[in-house]
């Protein structure tokens, strides 16, 4: 569990972190003509949410997260700085409380 | 998530809202291999680029899939018990005629929601029932034992 969260929590930034950046150069790229970088970072995201993918799949299933909260969890690493937004109410929400009562395994989130 | 209740167990994959979910899920795959064909067919013609979206997007689709089978294995809890909908071929009419799709809560047509069940979408504000559904889910999977996640340690 303890891991999941971790690598869940890693993931999300450095996710979130290549897709501002990766944002920022396509925005640029018109005015810099710099094709390499953005489609170099470009494939190197995809690569990543892949693995931000199975690791928020796999913490939202410890969790007991239900279908909505998942599905906005896995769909943040693809819209800019909402992975941001959606990790730190992941973590407020839901992995504290769990974490403080050392409940780890029982169902979190009943709303939707 | 919800608790079995009386009758199919089966029953609420014909609710408005899980209809709604079915076809989201169904639209969101298709759309995803749509777009690794589009992105195989740019690969061929030497968009070199193309070539890892032309894996990925199949991936995407295939998640999509997992996902949406690990939905309807969660609601059935009890996993022998989960025959496929034959027999309920009558009922998506009615409830697609409802037309509200998931999150809009409440509005389920009678023929869908027998007498004493919830309907699925009304539980959202009702912390008593959130409460009293985790009770119950607590103690299903306390009779249950904890074997099923510790594989994905």
């Amino acid at each position: 569990m303890r891991g999941n969260v971790i690598g869940y929590r890693v993931m999300a930034y450095v996710t979130g972190v290549i897709l501002v950046i990766l944002c920022i150069l396509a925005i640029l790229q018109p005015f810099t003509g710099d094709e390499a970088a953005v489609n170099v970072l470009g494939t190197t995201h995809g690569i990543l949410y892949i693995i931000y993918l199975i690791a928020a799949y796999t913490l939202a299933r410890r969790l007991r997260l239900a279908p909505g909260p998942t599905v906005l969890m896995l769909l943040a690493g693809t819209i800019p700085v909402l992975t941001f937004v959606v990790e730190r109410r992941v973590t407020h929400r839901y992995i504290e409380p769990q974490t403080a009562a050392g409940r780890l395994d029982t169902p979190a989130g009943t709303a939707r | 998530m919800r608790i079995a209740r009386p009758g199919p167990q089966w029953r609420f994959l014909v609710s408005p809202r899980w209809l709604g979910w079915h076809l989201a899920a169904w639209a969101g795959a298709a759309g995803m291999l749509a777009l690794g064909w589009w992105q195989f067919r740019r690969a061929v013609e030497g968009n070199a680029l193309s070539w890892a979206y032309t894996f990925e997007w199949p991936m995407f689709a295939g998640f999509a899939l997992v996902f949406w089978v690990k939905t309807i294995r969660d609601e059935l809890h009890p996993p022998a018990a989960s025959q496929q909908p034959a027999s309920g071929a009558e009922l998506p009419a009615t409830a697609a005629r409802a037309g509200t799709g998931p999150g809009t809560g409440g509005g389920l047509p009678p023929g869908t929601a027998p007498a004493g069940e919830v309907p699925a979408g009304d539980d959202e504000d009702d912390e008593e029932l959130a409460a009293y559904n985790a009770y119950l889910a607590r103690l299903h999977q306390e009779a249950r034992g904890h074997g099923k996640w510790h594989g994905l340690r």
